[in-house]
């Protein structure tokens, strides 16, 4: 175990050196996502500036929502969107069948040996709207809030690596999975919006079979001291367990699909 | 002009060859759409109408403008080119006879037309049916419109192209990418029509060529110019599109020799 992790961490070096090759384009892909991001916020922006509220939710309480989206995304998909969305050709093009005579675990070689920085632009961005945002807005600070908070950003996480792994996963069965990405990202979009405007049918989806309203909108929702929706009391454990339950799926799916895997390509 | 239709079928026919991705477009344009409908429903609800637009006519706006007028797939053209010259590709592209820019503007054309025809189509019937759509506001706005889509898609793929030939000077497509992506959510009124932007910002975006992408042309489909104005903006906006065809020319004669083929 500890030869493994340490191995993990020698891959994810070699990764940050490669890509540290191009400082100058590294640093100008940090700004144009940020750029990119920043263009949909400042949408939201004027939309609130002359609406005053989206759906009850003013603009310093979207601009937490949109940090913690922003945050907990890039840390959940440093480590697998980059890696996993080339699962079909790592299947098609029988790379797979290599990674599976190699003495790791093949989801752990892909993941970390892909370990993606460019989302240090994604990073920042939300560190700064989360900094910019709370000192705006009533939040009672104490452990619990401490706890949610970064509770809540590693849940965040998780669930962003979970789906996309179970949906990299879906290659090894189905040797097509691209387009399921962008599904994902469909659904990913909603989920920076508060849940409680769409209609229950989605908000439900959103909280139970594609868990995105955990990402930002429970636990932003929870810090904020606003309802919940079909959740309630269980808002604030379901956010903390929320990440943690979604890893344990996600195990379970690339199991079974490692189990019916036949090869398919070479 | 025979080979810039040829290319334009070619892209259409290789489309449909991919149907089975119909399906989840058609899917990823229902979401999209639902999560613009449901933004505007919110904010309306404490408010009759916002700068004299009501819930309706954004409806409509969301509707139209987030498929038809969509500004979304212009990153792919960047792409496409960052690819061209990352793979050398482009040796092969400059031996054909038919200028890079132009043929660019072809299949991108033939991949609208079918995106058009196959998904915006029934994006549009499904949510129209389901929240309601507005008519063109009378039958000279529908004509202006149809000349409005026109200069729309100019300036679209024109604007794309451009930023994508800087990717011989910055190899680097993905952040071009990036950047395109962020300038026209804002200033092409995609997501927000400038009627609600702040005013300085505002006049800003109204002169500039992305308005004319999404938010002129809504604004005539909606009746918030009369035909005459509307025809006077259609003039300002073929002329934006002769502007940034003359740049395309320039930027590739430029970026022509800038091209140095070390292999086959």
């Amino acid at each position: 175990m500890r030869e493994t992790l340490s191995l993990c961490l020698y891959l994810m070096r070699l990764r940050v050196r490669t890509r540290l090759e191009f400082r100058a384009s590294l640093i100008i892909s940090w700004i144009a996502q940020a750029f990119g991001y920043i263009g949909v916020f400042a949408s939201i922006w004027i939309i609130l500036t002359r609406f005053e509220t989206l759906g009850g939710w003013t603009w310093p309480q979207m601009a937490l929502l949109l940090g913690f989206h922003t945050l907990g995304y890039a840390l959940g998909a440093c480590f697998t969107l980059v890696q996993l969305r080339r699962m079909e050709e790592i299947v098609l093009g029988g790379e797979f069948d290599t990674l599976l005579v190699r003495p790791i675990n093949p989801w752990a070689y892909l993941v970390f040996s892909g370990f993606n920085i460019e989302y240090g632009g994604h990073v920042l961005l939300g560190i700064g709207i989360i900094a910019w945002s709370l000192p705006q807005l009533s939040i009672d600070w104490n452990m619990a809030t401490f706890t949610l908070i970064v509770g809540g950003l590693i849940s965040s996480a998780l669930i962003t690596a979970s789906m996309l792994t179970m949906i990299g996963a879906c290659a090894l069965l189905l040797g097509r999975a691209r387009y399921l990405f962008g599904i994902f990202f469909d659904f990913w979009e909603l989920s920076r919006y508060p849940a409680s405007i769409f209609a229950p049918i989605f908000q439900m989806a959103l909280l139970t079979v594609i868990p995105l309203g955990y990402m930002a909108y429970v636990p932003v929702s929870v810090l904020l001291g606003r309802p919940v929706a079909y959740l309630g009391s269980l808002a604030p454990f379901a956010t903390l367990a929320a990440g943690p339950l979604s890893v344990l799926a996600a195990i379970a799916f690339w199991r079974f699909c490692l189990s019916r895997y036949q090869g398919r390509g070479g | 002009m025979s080979a810039f239709l040829a290319l334009i079928r070619a892209s259409f026919q290789r489309e449909v060859e991919h149907r089975s991705k119909m399906l989840v477009r058609i899917l990823g344009g229902l979401i999209e759409i639902l999560a613009r409908i449901s933004i505007w429903q919110a904010v309306f609800a404490g408010h009759g109408t916002m700068n004299g637009i009501s819930l309706p006519q954004m409806i409509t706006y969301a509707l139209i403008g987030g498929t038809i007028l969509s500004s979304w797939d212009a990153t792919m053209i960047v792409r496409d080119v960052g690819t061209t010259i990352r793979t050398g590709a482009i040796g092969a592209t400059l031996l054909r006879p038919v200028n890079y820019p132009v043929m660019l503007l072809a299949e991108q054309l033939g991949s609208r037309l079918f995106d058009w025809v196959m998904t915006s189509l029934p994006v549009i019937a499904i949510m129209g049916l389901i929240y309601g759509v507005q008519p063109p506001a009378s039958l000279g706005h529908a004509i202006l419109f149809l000349g409005f889509l026109a200069v729309s898609l100019a300036i679209l793929m024109l604007s794309a192209i451009l930023i994508g030939l800087f990717s011989f000077w910055v190899f680097d497509a993905h952040s071009l990418e990036w950047f395109l992506r962020g300038l026209l959510t804002v200033l092409s009124g995609g997501l927000v029509p400038i009627w609600f932007f702040p005013s300085g910002l505002a006049k800003v975006a109204h002169v500039l060529p992305f308005s004319w992408i999404t938010y002129h042309p809504m604004a005539i489909y909606l009746g918030e110019r009369d035909v005459v104005t509307g025809i006077i903006y259609l003039a300002a906006g073929m002329g934006w599109s002769v502007v940034l065809g003359g740049l395309v020319a320039f930027v590739w004669s430029l970026a022509c020799r800038q091209v140095v083929v070390q292999g086959g």
